[in-house]
Formats: C-alpha cells, structure tokens, sequence
C-alpha cells in the first residue's frame, strides 16, 4: 500500500529533454507567483503604472529626465563606439583609453549643476587624467585586456 | 612554512589600499562595500587568488566601517548597515562631539570585526567537515533552505520569493553543461540569441551593472541633489574622545557583536538588519537607555559593533557551503571562480594556505582599519564633499573594465552590465529584492544539478524527505524560517507604528 502511494512520485527524466526539466519547474513557480502577485497587489497595479508613465513623461514627481537619459545614452553610446573602435585598435585599450576620455567629461558636463570656467577645467583635467592612469596602471602594468 | 611566503609588504599594503578605498567608498552616501568591491575587482585579475583576495577583504572592511562618517556628520548612512548609526551619532555631531562619536564607532567597529573573524576561524572549518558528507539531496536543501532564509525576511516575503525564483530563472538561460552531466542544449533563449548567450550570462558583470551602474542610474534620476540641505558638521573643536566611554560597554559589544556575526552568517539578510537588531536589544536590555536616540554612545557602540561583525559572519556560509551570506560576498565568489577556485564544504580542506592568508587578511584588515581611521578621521571626513559628478562617471568607466576582462575581452560582456544596470533600476522602481535575486542567480545552476541529479540516482520525490535525518532537520528549518516570517507579519500588522 504504502510503495503504491510512493509511486506516485516517481518521476523520471528523459537525457535528451533533461535540459528543459528544472527551467520548466523554474518557469511555472514563476507564473505562479507572478499570478499571486497580481491577484494580491491589482488594486496598486493599475494606479502604479499610471503614476509611473506621468513620472516618465514628465507631468508628475521630480525626475530628472536629462541626467537619467542622458545617462543611459551616453553609457549607450560609450559602450557601442567603444566596440566599433577596438576593431581599428585591437588589442591595445587605445579604444577605451579614446572613448573613455571622451565619457567621463561628457558625463561629468552633464552632471554638474553650475558650470564656472574653473570647473570645466577640473572637468577636463579628471577626462584625460583618470582614464590615462586606469589605462596605464591596468593595460600597461597589469596587462589586464581592454577593449 | 609556505603561507609565511605570502605575508609580503605587498600583502599587507594591498590589505592597506583596500581599507583606505572602500573607507573612502563607504563614506560617499550611496556607494557602498558592494560597490567598492565590484569596481575594484579588475585591479585582482593582475594579483594572485591570495593578493586578490587581501585586496578585496579589506575593501569589504573598509566599505562598511567608513559607511559611519556620513552618518554621524550629515545624518545620511553611508551604507545601509550604518543606519542606526544616525540615530546617536548625528545628536552627538550637532552637539559638537563628532571626532568623539566617530572614534566610538571604530573602536566597536574594530572589537566587531576581530570578534566575528575569530568566529570565522573556529565555525567555518567545523561546518565545511560536516556539509562534506552531504549528498546532492542536501546540497539542494541547504540552497532551498538558503532561498527560503532570505525571502522570508524580505520587507515583502511574495516579492522576496519572486525575485529569489527570477534569479535562478536568469541563471538557467544557456547551455545545459555536459561537465554538469546536461545534454549540452541550450534553453530559455531564441535561436539568434545563441552566439551570446550560450554560457549564459556571466556572474560579475550582472553584479557590476546591478550594484554599480544602477546606483548611478539612480542617483542621476535624483539630479544629484545635496539631500541633507546642509553642509556636513566640523569636526574641530568639541568633546575629545576617550577610551573609557567603553567602560560598562562590554555586554554590548559582545551582544551586539554576536548579532552581526549571526545575522552574517544568515544567507542574504543585510547589514541593516543586523545594527538594527542589535541596536534594538540594546535598547531593550540596558540598564538605562533613557538617552538612546539622543546621542548616547551605546547606541554608536552597538549599531557599529554590529555591522562590522557581519563581515567574518557573511564569510562563514560562503567558505563552507558556497553560500554567500551577503551581496558583497556575493561579488567574492565571482573572485575565486576568476581564480580558478571553487568555493564549497572542500574549500578550506583543500587550500588550507589561502584559508589562513584570509583569516589573517580579515584580522589585519580590522587593524588597518583602526589605524587609518582613528588617526586620519579629520582627513576622511572631507571624503564625503567630493562631488558625484567626479566620481559617478569613473565608476561606469572602471565597471566597463571589470565586465570586460572577466573572460579575456567579451564586449557583449559589457553589453550584460547595461542590460542588467537598467534591470536593476526598473527591479528598484517595482520592488523586486535585489540580494535574493543575485543569490537565487548564484545558486541557481548548482540548484538544478543537484536537483536533477537527486532525481536521476533515485527516481522518486519522496528521496528529498526521506533520504537522511540531516535532509529531515534541513526541511523542519525551512518550516521555521516560514513560520518566523509570517509570525513577523502577523506581529508587524499589529505594531506598525512601533517597527516604523
């Protein structure tokens, strides 16, 4: 009686599906809880995304919109021209040394709040030191690969 | 012997660089030990595992003790763990005792650290002997019971779950590993994704982009505004400090220290947690805690003892089951796997050497710690004035390097620490838990092979409730962490004014 009521749990898995076996276990805790959520929190939902969209928009809360998205398509940007040009520079971080300097001073543009003659110059300076000493010390001294 | 050929100045100053870099990280508000060590984690892949590791130990340090100075200066932690350190140590500042305040801090953050490095070296090795003997059924139950721990004292257990269940998820998109005894197919991607993602995503830049880019992403949300709306409190002047503010404190030093050292141990529960239990038993437990809030050091004593003695606690499950015991430890692993090492219950057996070199790191770490900050806390304090507009993009410049040479030059890599920057963010914006996302990402393969492996020797469920006592007990501590957790949410709907 008791090993047929243990059979029940018998389980056995198939090697040439076994790759999908725990994702799908994985995948179906997920929906569940997901569900859980909605059902339990639907009444914050609708009203939530709604607040969230006028934030993004701009009709609602403090959000700076210039510095977010300027964040992310300078980051964005940094990151794909960075790519382009280690094809013409492989192997030698003179694409991370080049774009480097020019992120960190664009990002730092965008970052500060009043702009005098004395903090562009600070600006400038922190470009092309720091990125010119974290591509010596790393690319340099500790031959650590760079793009 | 061979450990004495490690103990080079090199050694010891990169203990020191570490210290003083994340003190410096700890102290800016908002970027954290994490941090400090994510971003610094590419300086380790020119060092050996023991430097590497000597570096990184002392950033962790570092990154938690500095998280002090902002909280007793401008009355913002400086990490999360540093919370109730504002709640005395920001009076004592505006009464004019802030070098007093501070000093108090490190010295019961150094008594902290030392105390749970001294648990590290007893406790560590005795549970590693006995994980040894698990079998994959409990492997998996101890990352079950791990998961469970850690989502269940969530703010918000559903959300602590989803987020643990979501990091496994993230973990599995790949190949099924044939080294793992898989089928070597891919799953939970499209055809075209393959070329990318066919080891899946790598673990340090979803670390790098989660705890540096997103903290970026977040601030500049913000528009960098001073949120103090006043410069930080000078040091000059006032109270001088003096070692016998400690007499009558031991109680809540060692308290307050086996707190910390236990909540570290607790897979995923944060330093926050930790200063605010102990701070809360202090206040419980004390003769007079009458001027707890208004800036009585006890208050400092506790909360600092306490975040510091996480440190050696969150090392204990990550030395001797591979679990991590926070994020910061989280961020290690990916530095012994850069390594070629293998954290887990074989771990201290088998590199016995680099065991002792990082309980001497830990220990010399404190020390340094001490040293840097009691005499040099003047100088530290003006940390918290460099602008973010300095910092911020030499953060996203130095997380670029880290995701970029973890496997030798993969620019999609790099492409993984944006993906997973704006992943971060948006988690932040709908309450997902980060720390049972990361820890569910780390654990997840090993999960699913011990997991199916269980399944594959036995053939029937039943093998996770019947195969050992040591598989029964883990179940039952999986019951009580669940009950502990409705338990607190039963007694936090009845008492929210108090908890708030």
């Amino acid at each position: 009686m008791e090993s047929q009521w243990l059979s029940l749990l018998d389980v056995s898995i198939d090697f040439d599906q076994s790759h999908l076996f725990f994702p799908r276990i994985v995948t179906w805790i997920l929906v569940i809880l997901l569900a859980m959520i909605v059902i339990t929190r639907y009444r914050l939902l609708v009203p939530g995304l709604k607040r969230a969209g006028r934030v993004l928009a701009g009709r609602e809360g403090e959000f700076d919109h210039k510095r977010f998205f300027g964040t992310l398509a300078l980051t964005t940007a940094y990151f794909y021209l960075m790519s382009v040009l280690s094809d013409v520079f492989p192997n030698t971080g003179y694409s991370f040394l080049i774009m480097s300097v020019v992120f960190v001073f664009l990002l730092s543009l965008l970052y500060v709040e009043h702009l005098t003659r004395r903090l562009f110059v600070i600006l400038v300076l922190n470009a092309l030191i720091a990125p010119a000493l974290a591509w010596y010390v790393l690319a340099q001294l500790f031959r650590i690969t760079l793009p | 012997m061979d450990i004495l050929s490690h103990l080079t100045p090199m050694f010891f100053g990169l203990i020191a660089a570490g210290t003083l870099i994340g003190i410096i990280f700890g102290a800016i508000p908002g970027m954290t030990a994490t941090m400090a060590v994510a971003v610094c984690l590419p300086l380790t892949y020119a060092f050996g595992l023991e430097n590497g590791i000597a570096l990184l130990l002392g950033l962790y340090v570092g990154g938690i003790s500095g998280g002090m100075v902002p909280a007793v200066l401008i009355n913002i932690p400086g990490t999360p763990s540093s919370i109730t350190t504002t709640f005395d140590g920001y009076p004592m500042a505006k009464r004019g005792e802030g070098e007093r305040a501070l000093k108090i801090g490190i010295v019961a953050s150094v008594f902290g650290g030392l105390f749970s490095a001294a648990v590290l070296f007893f406790f560590a090795p005795v549970l590693a002997d006995f994980a040894i003997k698990f079998s994959y059924v409990e492997k998996f139950l101890i990352i079950l019971l791990a998961l469970t721990v850690i989502a269940s004292l969530c703010s918000n257990m559903l959300m602590g779950v989803f987020s643990g269940v979501l990091g496994v998820w993230l973990s599995l998109i790949g190949t099924y590993s044939i080294t793992e005894g898989g089928n070597g197919e891919t799953r939970l991607m499209f055809d075209f994704m393959e070329y990318y993602l066919i080891d899946g995503f790598s673990l340090l830049p979803v670390l790098i982009g989660i705890f540096g880019l997103t903290t970026v992403l977040l601030d500049a949300e913000k528009g960098f505004k001073d949120e103090t709306g006043q410069g930080p409190i000078s040091l000059k002047g006032g109270a001088k400090f003096k070692f016998n503010v400690f007499k009558g404190q031991l109680l809540n030093l060692v308290r307050s220290s086996s707190i910390g050292t236990f909540v570290g141990i607790l897979p995923g529960v944060g330093g926050s947690a930790a200063s605010v239990l102990a701070y809360s038993q202090e206040k419980n437990f004390s003769r007079d805690s009458s001027q707890m809030g208004k800036g009585a050091p006890q208050g400092i004593v506790s909360s600092e003892s306490s975040n510091n003695a996480l440190t050696g606690g969150a090392l204990v499950p990550l030395l001797s089951l591979g679990i991590p015991g926070d994020s910061t430890t989280a961020i290690l692993i990916g530095a012994f796997t850069l390594q070629g090492i293998q954290v887990g219950p074989l771990f201290i057996g088998n590199n016995i050497d680099t065991w002792y070199l990082m309980i001497i790191a830990l220990l010399a770490a404190n020390v340094l710690m001490f040293g840097i900050m009691y005499f040099a806390i003047r100088h530290i304090a003006k940390v918290i004035e460099v602008p973010k507009y300095i910092l911020y993009p030499l953060i996203i410049m130095m997380c670029v390097v880290g995701a970029y040479a973890i496997n030798y030059g993969i620019m999609f890599d790099v492409w993984t620490l944006l993906i997973f920057g704006i992943f971060g963010w948006v988690a932040h914006k709908i309450g997902l838990e980060t720390v049972p996302l990361i820890i569910g990402f780390i654990l997840g393969k090993s999960a699913e092979v011990y997991f199916v492996k269980s399944i594959e020797s036995y053939g029937n469920l039943s093998i996770f409730f019947t195969k050992s006592p040591i598989a029964m007990f883990l179940w039952v501590l999986i019951a009580i962490s669940l009950a502990f957790a409705i338990y607190l949410r039963l007694r936090n709907r009845r008492q929210p004014t108090v908890e708030s």
